[in-house]
């Protein structure tokens, strides 16, 4: 057995290779980065573009069992991300409903993936966001003529930081998510054609430690703690306004 | 004012970090790709972590890919899963170590034109103070041995990959030789321990336990800097392990992609991928971590056309 | 301009508004005025189609309101100012120009209108300020420009002034007469402030338990309130009960506690009565002083001084307690303090008397 400060060297070499490989902008690390990046961020707007319309309509509408399905996307904020990994996967396999879209181990299935799991988050969170606007404000809007879908844009220009950071919230749960771009992805490295690869973030830390990659995995892991870092400024900003 | 000011001005620096990351990773792209006819092909593969961890598939690949205009996309999974990938033909090519299974997944018409394209042998490793004596043992005494041990030594521990992959099939064909019911096995005690996962996680969870286990030499290798395991058991017919590769079927799955299938598959019987086979790695590990198939049918207890007549 | 037709409102289990009716006419500034929780703002959302009436209904320009499916058009020939000053959380201009971009106004007559808006609010130059740094008073000028730009016909105003102090209440209280003045704007406004109602109104309603309890000329309902409740609240300070024991010529004798008070009433002897006396129509007298004719004339001392701005409100316990009104000058002059002697003088014709009981204004 290698004592401690032994046992602390094998490490020490693993960070160095790892500022070695980000100093000098690896093109396997670069491509992971965009990639994530980019799955990612496809994933948080197509989500957007349909949370925060359901989340509006959901927020100031009337109907049975608003409480219930509110509280049914609040408890999915939760839901496990490799059991979403696992329906998509069902989903978009070649026997399954949508198999003939080609659709499994490609970035647009992943993206698909994402987009389930971030939601409920910002479905919930726009809900949350718009409840929360004053209720003389909603009042001063309806009072100034707003029709409805004039009121719904007002409403959710007065709560955009919340939802900016409802937003940025999401991002940092898609990108570090790992169970479902595994199933979905399966940490494909495509090196002839950037847009089929899958490899992502959080799939090559899982499993090119397989491959004893170490160096590689840290500094793809410091990478991920940046972009975290990022998102939590962003959000700090928004909520400091 | 000041406030949003800044806040505009972070999603802007944002913004562009991610465009400048973006233009880099093309560009390092195109660097690294010379600029052939545009419509290169995907295949995609679904192999073994144990194959695909040893990095010889990316290797095999970056010589086919430009020869052939293709781009391999390789998923790695265990067999078992690799298999129901094809099954389900997400798929066009598997490539797989498990005999039995292989045969089943054939006579279902799930694959066609299987291929024997290389073999190495699994080893038995564990702790260097071997606390059940199996050293120069044959894998099937072997087992029988560490069961017998473990039932009275808390020393004698044993790693199973649990996973329904390739290794771990042939783990259960070693308990089965030597004489004893898989299921019992599992059942009989803390000193039998399920990892669940890939080979090189395997390997380092009977590293923390100073535990046998059964590998394949690939993985073995690629580790070995980081273990203190040692192979006790590394020959004998019970240990062979032979890796083929299959279409999925296309009178099943029509997307299937055959005409590429079958060029990988050819090219990697061909005497020049034998050759790309069999030095692999040796560089780096001093030893041979593949043997080409294609003239040891009679070893391998297979038919001659298998490893060596190419897919019509 | 508007008919409020029996109107009710009920929240759940609580019921808020118990049959208004009112007509508030075109150019009029018209103020609701009572204690809280009466219903002041349920009236004016229900009037700002914010909220329906449970029962009964309101016409603008003769047409109910709650039934039209024009509710849009309806709701934007008004303008609401509500009780806590509120502004989005954009610039100044942007906040004024609000309710113009809902209507699809050229952008350069925005710009015109939101400057002039600006003008008249005395916050020129403030356009591209952040309106959630503007103090409350600010807030409530732009909410009022806000609500103004779009020149509605009537502008509804519920407790606009409640939250600020008294120089940011003068400039609303300006800019409210300001706006009914050149706009003609029809203004509807509730306070619990009875001198803003006095200043600014042309009518009153009193509102206790979810009704009217008086319409009146800010006159009419200070000096005669048409029952107890609306004198108490409207700051009437004496209040006397009691029975019309004589009658001679139109001026009746009234038994309180003790005292008789001479009043001109046409009630019969025996009524009971209630009757109050504006402080402002006492005259306060010392006791050595010469002697006067008025009909009322009482001894006591005085038990209590409070100050009401400018002026004193003196109490005196004659047998029943009476507040006569002071400057401060004077009450120094005949150096007064509590315990002194002094004598209470008013006119028959300033008690004004209403059979108890009874409602309406007498």
């Amino acid at each position: 057995m290698a004592g401690f400060l032994e046992g602390l060297s094998p490490i020490w070499q693993g960070l160095q290779q790892a500022f070695n490989l980000l100093i000098s902008l690896d093109p396997q690390i670069l491509r992971i980065t965009a990639l994530s990046l980019i799955i990612t961020m496809s994933a948080v707007l197509i989500g957007s573009l349909i949370s925060i319309p359901l989340g509006s309509v959901i927020a100031y509408g009337k109907f049975r069992g608003r409480n219930a399905l509110i509280w049914l996307i609040q408890t999915l904020y939760a839901f496990p991300t490799v059991v979403i990994g696992l329906i998509v996967f069902l989903f978009i396999r070649k026997t399954g409903p949508f198999g003939s879209l080609n659709l499994l181990f490609t970035p647009q299935g992943m993206i698909i993936g994402q987009t389930v799991l971030v939601l409920p988050i910002i479905t919930g969170l726009t809900i949350s966001a718009l409840v929360a606007v004053d209720l003389t404000i909603r009042d001063t809007i309806t009072s100034l003529g707003a029709t409805r879908l004039q009121f719904l844009i007002s409403a959710l220009k007065e709560a955009r930081f919340a939802i900016l950071a409802a937003i940025a919230l999401a991002f940092g749960r898609a990108i570090s998510e790992v169970g479902a771009a595994i199933i979905i992805g399966g940490n494909i490295a495509s090196p002839g054609n950037f847009y089929t690869s899958t490899r992502t973030l959080t799939t090559a830390i899982t499993l090119e430690t397989g491959k004893g990659d170490i160096a590689l995995s840290i500094a793809l892991g410091i990478i991920l703690l940046l972009i975290a870092l990022v998102i939590n400024i962003v959000i700090s900003i928004v909520q400091n306004r | 004012m000041l406030e949003r000011m800044n806040f505009k001005k972070t999603l802007f620096v944002l913004s562009i970090v991610v465009i400048v990351l973006t233009g880099i990773a093309f560009s390092g792209c195109t660097t690294t790709t010379p600029p052939t006819t545009p419509q290169k092909q995907d295949l995609l593969i679904a192999t073994t972590t144990s194959l695909y961890d040893t990095g010889l598939l990316d290797y095999l690949g970056g010589i086919f890919g430009p020869e052939y205009n293709a781009n391999l996309r390789i998923t790695a999974k265990g067999t078992g899963q690799a298999l129901e990938l094809g099954q389900n033909g997400d798929v066009d090519v598997v490539m797989v170590h498990d005999r039995a299974r292989e045969d089943t997944f054939l006579q279902n018409g799930y694959g066609v034109d299987r291929r024997v394209f290389a073999y190495n042998y699994f080893i038995v490793v564990g702790p260097p103070s071997d606390p059940a004596s199996v050293k120069g043992m044959t894998a099937t005494q072997a087992f029988d041995t560490i069961y017998k041990k473990a039932q009275t030594d808390p020393k004698t521990i044993f790693v199973s990959r649990g996973d329904a992959s390739g290794t771990h099939a042939r783990e259960q064909l070693l308990w089965k030789n030597a004489g004893y019911n898989y299921s019992n096995i599992r059942a009989s005690g803390s000193w039998y321990v399920e990892s669940g996962t890939g080979m090189g996680a395997t390997l380092l969870i009977a590293e923390e336990k100073d535990a046998y286990t059964l590998s394949d030499v690939g993985t073995f290798l690629a580790y070995e800097g980081n273990l203190t395991l040692v192979p006790l058991v590394d020959k004998g017919d019970d240990l062979l392990n032979v890796y083929s590769a299959m279409i999925i079927n296309p009178a099943k799955f029509p997307d299937t992609k055959v005409q590429l299938s079958k060029d990988w598959i050819n090219w990697l019987m061909t005497p020049k991928g034998q050759d790309l086979i069999a030095n692999y790695g040796v560089d780096k590990y001093g030893q041979q971590l593949f043997y080409p198939a294609r003239d040891n049918w009679e070893l391998l207890g297979v038919t001659q056309a298998e490893t060596q007549t190419p897919i019509p | 301009m508007i008919e409020i037709l029996d109107v009710y409102k009920q929240f759940g289990e609580k019921k808020v508004l118990n049959g208004i009716n009112a007509t508030i006419e075109r150019g009029e500034v018209f103020t609701i005025i009572g204690p809280s929780g009466q219903g002041k703002s349920t009236l004016l959302r229900l009037i700002n189609l914010l909220d329906k009436p449970t029962r009964g209904s309101i016409l603008v320009d003769g047409v109910d309101i709650h039934l039209s499916r024009e509710q849009q058009a309806i709701r934007r020939k008004m303008g609401m100012v509500f009780q806590k000053p509120v502004v989005f959380s954009t610039s100044v201009f942007e906040n004024i120009a609000y309710g113009l971009h809902f209507r699809h106004i050229d952008r350069d007559v925005i710009r015109a209108k939101v400057e002039q808006a600006l003008e008249v609010i005395d916050m020129a130059g403030f356009d591209e300020r952040k309106a959630k740094s503007l103090s409350g008073g600010e807030m409530q000028r732009v909410a009022l420009a806000r609500a103004m730009v779009t020149e509605p016909e009537l502008l509804l105003l519920d407790e606009p002034t409640a939250n600020l102090d008294p120089i940011a209440t003068h400039k609303i209280e300006e800019l409210v007469r300001h706006y009914n003045r050149e706009s003609g704007t029809t203004v509807v406004m509730s306070t619990h402030d009875m001198q803003q109602g006095q200043r600014l109104a042309n009518r009153i309603a009193v509102i206790m338990q979810g009704k009217f309890a008086q319409v009146g000329t800010p006159r009419e309902v200070f000096g005669s309130p048409s029952d107890k409740e609306v004198a108490n609240f409207v700051g009437v300070k004496n209040i006397l009960t009691g029975n019309i024991t004589g009658s001679e010529g139109g001026v009746a004798a009234l038994a309180v506690d003790g005292l008789t008070v001479k009043a001109v009433t046409s009630l019969p002897v025996g009524t009971r009565v209630w009757a109050s006396i504006l402080p402002e129509d006492i005259t306060l007298l010392l006791s050595r002083g010469k002697q006067i004719s008025a009909r009322n004339v009482f001894s006591g001392h005085i038990v209590h001084f409070s100050p009401r701005g400018p002026l004193l409100n003196v109490t005196v316990d004659c047998g029943v307690k009476l507040s006569a009104t002071v400057t401060w000058r004077s009450a120094e002059g005949m150096k007064l303090k509590i315990g002194d002697e002094v004598r209470l003088s008013f006119k028959a014709s300033a008690v004004h008397i209403m059979a108890d009981g009874g409602g309406g204004p007498g």
